[in-house]
């Protein structure tokens, strides 16, 4: 199972009511090609840092999307992005290896391996739960 | 005796992210990015901002990200 973020910025000229059904449009794109939405953010009207084709504000929109392996439609999704010049930018990220690798990181598993001669494993009854680093 | 001992007190450099045990560096996490581009927007170097290697390499990728969505600028002039 693969979870993406797919983020774009609409230019703010657009009113609120298309916003909401050019994203229904995405939805409805994205749930065809065999993915579900987990999530939906809409941040609204927002300064961009630098003005994108001289605009200097854009709606943001953020969908969570989790898909099963290999079946999506999310290059078709952003080809339609490409070219629907209403969309000042877009980002599609997939997130779930890095979530993954962020929540390994999260159970301190690092045999720092300081002291010598201890090739015993580390996890050992008892220990489970230390959380203490120890820097010098 | 005589001579008066310079002591130097540098702070020690602590990574972030260890620190706070960030573990998944958000491109929409503005406020955290910020901490990381000086005023010229530049990325702030390891040498300078003491984080990890580890850590690092995502945040560079996640600076990168949050630019190309306007977020953040690539410079200020």
């Amino acid at each position: 199972m693969r979870t993406y973020e797919l983020i774009f910025v609409v230019d703010p000229r657009v009113s609120d009511e298309d916003v909401v059904t050019l994203t229904n449009d995405y939805k409805t794109m994205i749930t065809a090609g065999g993915s579900e939405i987990t999530s939906e953010e809409n941040w609204g009207r927002r300064k961009l840092a630098y003005p994108i084709n001289k605009i200097n504000e854009g709606k943001y929109v953020l969908l969570n999307i989790t898909s099963q392996d290999g079946k999506t439609s999310l290059a078709e999704v952003e080809h339609r992005m490409r070219q629907n010049d209403k969309i000042l930018r877009y980002l599609t990220v997939r997130t779930d290896e890095d979530l993954k690798r962020a929540a390994r990181r999260k159970r301190p598993a690092s045999a720092g391996g300081s002291s010598a001669g201890s090739t015993e494993p580390v996890d050992g009854p008892g220990n489970s739960d230390v959380d203490d680093e120890e820097e010098v | 005796m005589g001579r008066p001992k310079k002591v130097f007190f540098r702070r020690r450099k602590v990574c972030k992210f260890c620190a706070d045990k960030i573990d998944y560096i958000d491109y929409k996490d503005v406020k955290l990015l910020q901490q990381f581009i000086p005023e010229r927007s530049k990325i702030l170097p390891r040498r300078i901002s003491g984080t990890c290697a580890v850590h690092q390499r995502p945040l560079q990728a996640a600076i990168k990200r949050a630019r190309h969505l306007a977020l953040i600028p690539f410079t200020t002039d």
